[in-house]
């Protein structure tokens, strides 16, 4: 829906004529994601009203209250790379891309925190942070991701948890464009200070701002955030480097930086392997760990590269029950004291749960790649494989008992899909879940069940949607802790029958979150596509149970 | 093929946004980690390679019309292939040939940013892209003691290309690189003002047709001539004869080098020798031409299938072009081995190279964005510590005198060709 000519001469005027548009040609290419089949049975979602590039606190806080005069929704973002990161719940309604602030704006090595503007990645800051001695935690949807979203307004995992701890518990601070055009200024920053602290003195709301999941835009825009840092006992510059000739996705460290060392150790059985990982994670030694998945292999080049490598597992049926049984640990020090120290603990809790270590596993340059992925990230390749994929993301309470009931329930689910031929599965090779454990496992884990689907397939894609909503279990049956997440976003649809199933299970937390929505809200301007409504639609349901809505925009 | 050909790939974009930068595993200094000029300097995810795939897909899906806002966006880029670069790193589908096919879309349906008709006009009543007489095609050569090939015969023809036919600035160089075959003992001739344009920027613009009739004329030209083997000293040019007359398939059947390829050659065998210092600390620029466009083209027929479920491959087996067969090592070699010369490595070097800002006809519409672009290369040269810049391409070396002149830099440009005349 076009904005009207005053609504759009206001946004004009703060941000100036080369940085808004309404061109259906541009505004096309801000509501094209990944995912978006799955969610409208469409690759496009709403088109904007209108996009624009502001490029200060000041400009953003000057449209939101412009939203707020004439009843525009807004939603903003940084690289845009989620599920429901475009979207707009209503067609009145406009994209703030934030590409023009992409400033790091300190590293205080004193006090290990940095302070970011929005479209800084993850990447650049794991690279600036370096020259420091620090790092930044891997996210799990690549290095374009933005460190704010990751931090303040998003849910995801990744393997340095046990180190870094999940997103939310490093915000230190923020500058907070609320929903009704207010700054706010988190922490420290509330009370006048440097944003050095999140809980005060000042206001905390760092569980408002976020909670577990985020909330994804719904409750206004951060414009700077001070997150924590971590030592980085690596090289404060590296190189990966491949042989002329070779595909760029070759590009490798040609091996484990001093300062880390990588073990993979393969166990006889998924239950050794699960108490492995938690005396691992009480012993608090590890910088990063990961179940059942290495990125130990040389990086396919394309689909075909990987096929042809495939068919090879074929002479080699255990190839997914090994990997599903092996654990890598990566520990670092600064010291080589420190590090023989960990390495020593490795070495016996491997022992005690009769580890071994794979020679093809524990290689010099294995164990490069899979630092690279770990550390790094390799991206999401896993989107090249179908066109799509769907990770779901559930969050037990860490215990053994518990990560295997759910790698089980998971495992068998996947299962069943993948031998109907709807989603991508190697002939005899049975995969499994895999895990990133927070903080040492004493705050949960979050395993992450792939479906590797092709959205463009009619049947693909409607087993994908059963498939989830199985995986989602609603119904309770699983009886884990913890809501379920879909990859980044709790919500698994545009207006989720998540929230409206789990909420009385769980203290009708849905109810508070519409509370808060509302209260910081109240004109209902920020988009909730990827939160919640500020009020429930009447969807169907089937015996009290709220139905999912794919497929409807 | 054609632009809807590549649906699957509209559709299948995720919107990563890996276009925008060079592949993560070469990111090293946060001030070049950007690999798309386009959106570097316009911000909006539509100059991206995902937005064109994008843009695609609307227009496809009859969302859109190719109006003036399309228009700007599509030609708004080098065509420069380090998105495609990128891309592929993880991806098996074709940002630039989608591009390249969007564009020749536009000219079938009449519709070319203005600068670049008059280019088209020029080139189809002068045969260059320079909107310059064809009759002055040759004087760059005036003076040398040359064959001319259309009233004699040689093993090689030496191709300058219309940049450096028609830029006055430049003449040296095209002059200092027949030289240097000359001085090797290599029988060259040259086509004067019989000379014309390869076709491969009227290509990137999107005018095909013109592409096939320059294809034709050089075949038969080289055949009357009876030349063996063709040397061009210009990056776009070989790039064209290499690769995109193979695209089409019209193979000029004569051996094609680039003047670096054939340097090193004549040095490997002694013709020629690199005995006097130069004392410089130089980069080299890798041209687009030169490097991932370069990369030789691969045919391929057949369709797409699904294995293990929904996995998507291709029968028969689909090599995609991902940058890595493009000309790297050469030029350097060549520069290493000049003596007293000190050759550092910029940021963005070989597959993932920024590009100099000329290419794709930005140099012709976009003059001013063409400038930035180059003026940003500058400062990766500068921050590197190289006194020089060295390119292998007119283009590139244009682009940068300009920039550096707009900018106030004071770094030196050479290409190539002008080092090694230096140390022989």
């Amino acid at each position: 829906m076009k904005l009207a000519k005053q609504e759009y001469r206001a946004l004009e005027y703060i941000v100036g004529k080369e940085y808004i548009t309404q061109e259906p040609a541009i505004l096309d290419t801000y509501n094209q994601v990944w995912g978006n089949q799955f969610f409208f049975d469409d690759k496009h979602s709403t088109r904007p009203s209108a996009v624009v590039l502001p490029a200060s606190t000041d400009e953003i806080q000057a449209i939101v209250r412009v939203c707020n005069e004439y009843g525009i929704l807004f939603k903003a973002f940084s690289s845009g790379f989620e599920y429901l990161s475009l979207a707009l719940e209503k067609e009145k309604g406009i994209l703030l891309d934030l590409k023009r602030m992409n400033r790091v704006l300190e590293i205080d090595t004193k006090n290990m925190r940095a302070v970011v503007e929005p479209y800084v990645s993850v990447y650049r800051l794991q690279l600036e942070a370096a020259k420091h001695g620090l790092y930044t935690g891997r996210i799990g949807v690549g290095y374009s991701a933005g460190v704010v979203a990751a931090e303040c307004c998003h849910h995801g995992c990744q393997h340095t948890m046990v180190f870094t701890s999940g997103y939310g518990r490093n915000v230190l601070g923020v500058e907070w464009v609320l929903p009704t055009g207010e700054v706010l200024k988190m922490g420290t920053g509330e009370s006048g200070g440097e944003l050095f602290s999140a809980d005060g003195p000042g206001f905390s709301l760092r569980g408002i701002l976020r909670g577990r999941t985020g909330a994804n835009g719904g409750h206004g825009i951060i414009t700077k955030a001070s997150v924590k840092l971590y030592p980085w006992y690596g090289p404060a510059e590296w190189r990966q480097s491949k042989e002329p000739g070779e595909p760029p996705s070759r590009g490798q460290l040609p091996e484990v930086p001093d300062g880390y060392k990588v073990f993979i150790p393969t166990f006889a059985n998924i239950d050794d392997a699960l108490e492995a990982a938690v005396e691992f994670c009480h012993a608090e030694i590890l910088y990063a760990l990961s179940i059942g998945m290495l990125g130990t292999a040389v990086p396919p080049e394309g689909n075909d590269e990987e096929w042809a490598m495939l068919q090879n597992l074929e002479a080699y049926p255990e190839a997914g029950e090994v990997s599903r049984n092996s654990l890598v640990l990566i520990i670092g020090g600064q010291s080589a004291r420190e590090l023989q120290y960990r390495q020593k603990c490795v070495l016996a809790i491997t022992e005690k749960w009769g580890g071994r270590f794979l020679p093809h596993f524990n290689e010099p340059e294995a164990l490069a790649r899979s630092f690279v992925d770990m550390i790094w990230s390799n991206g999401v390749p896993a989107l090249r494989v179908t066109g799509d994929f769907l990770p779901s993301s559930s969050s037990p309470d860490g215990s053994p008992d518990m990560l295997k009931k759910l790698a089980e329930r998971e495992a068998e689910i996947s299962r069943r899909y993948e031998q109907s031929g709807a989603f991508y599965s190697v002939r005899n090779v049975k995969r499994g879940i895999s895990w990133r454990p927070e903080e040492n496992l004493s705050t949960g884990a979050q395993g992450i069940s792939v479906a590797l689907y092709d959205p463009y397939d009619p049947a693909s894609l409607e087993a994908a949607r059963r498939f989830i909503s199985e995986l989602f279990d609603p119904r309770g049956k699983f009886q884990r802790f913890g809501v379920p997440a879909r990859g980044g976003c709790l919500q698994i649809e545009s207006v989720t029958h998540v929230h409206q199933n789990w909420g009385p299970r769980y203290d009708n937390y849905d109810l508070w979150l519409r509370k808060i929505k509302k209260m910081l809200d109240p004109k209902a301007v920020a988009d909730w596509s990827a939160y919640i409504p500020p009020d429930y639609p009447h969807y169907p349901q089937e015996g009290g149970y709220v139905l999912p809505s794919y497929g409807k925009k | 093929m054609t632009w809807q050909d590549y649906t699957h790939d509209m559709q299948r974009c995720t919107r990563c946004s890996y276009c925008k930068w060079i592949p993560y595993r070469y990111m090293r200094n946060t001030d070049f980690i950007e690999g798309c000029p386009a959106v570097a300097r316009y911000n909006w995810h539509a100059y991206a390679a995902g937005g064109k795939f994008n843009m695609a897909y609307s227009l496809l899906q009859g969302r859109i019309d190719i109006d003036d806002t399309f228009l700007d966006v599509l030609y708004r880029c080098q065509m420069d292939g380090s998105c495609d670069v990128s891309c592929k790193v993880q991806q098996d589908i074709e940002p630039l040939q989608l591009m390249q096919e969007l564009r020749i879309k536009c000219v079938e349906e009449g519709k070319l940013p203005p600068p670049h008709l008059m280019v088209i006009h020029g080139l189809r009543k002068e045969d260059n892209m320079m909107q310059s007489l064809k009759s002055d095609r040759g004087k760059w050569a005036e003076g040398l003691d040359v064959k001319d090939l259309t009233v004699e015969q040689a093993e090689v023809v030496y191709h300058a290309g219309c940049r450096y036919s028609f830029d006055k600035e430049l003449w040296p160089v095209a002059r200092a690189g027949l030289s240097l075959l000359q001085k090797a003992g290599v029988d060259v001739g040259i086509m004067g003002a019989e000379e014309a344009c390869c076709g491969g920027r009227a290509y990137e613009l999107g005018c095909s047709g013109e592409m096939e009739k320059y294809a034709q004329h050089q075949m038969e030209t080289f055949r009357t001539a009876g030349v063996k083997t063709l040397v061009t000293p210009c990056a776009d040019c070989y790039a064209c004869f290499k690769v995109l007359y193979d695209k089409i398939g019209r193979e000029l059947g004569i051996e094609v080098f680039h003047i670096t390829q054939y340097l090193e050659r004549l040095l490997k065998e002694g013709r020629l020798k690199l005995t006097k210092k130069v004392p410089l600390t130089v980069t080299y620029h890798d041209p687009c031409h030169l490097g991932r466009l370069s990369e030789p083209w691969v045919h391929w027929q057949g369709k797409e299938i699904k294995v293990e479920g929904q996995m998507i491959v291709h029968d028969p087996p689909k090599k995609f072009r991902r940058g890595a067969g493009g000309v790297y090592e050469t030029p350097r070699n060549i520069l290493k081995s000049i003596p007293g010369l000190k050759l550092v490595e910029m940021y963005r070097i070989k597959e993932y190279a920024w590009c100099c800002g000329a290419g794709g006809g930005v140099i012709d519409a976009y003059p001013e964005f063409a400038v930035w672009t180059g003026a940003e290369r500058l400062r990766e040269a500068g921050a590197v510590g190289a006194e020089a810049i060295v390119s292998a391409c007119p283009w590139c070396k244009r682009n940068f005198l300009d920039a550096a002149k707009e900018t106030g830099n004071d770094i030196k440009v050479y290409d190539l060709i002008e080092l090694v005349e230096k140390a022989i």
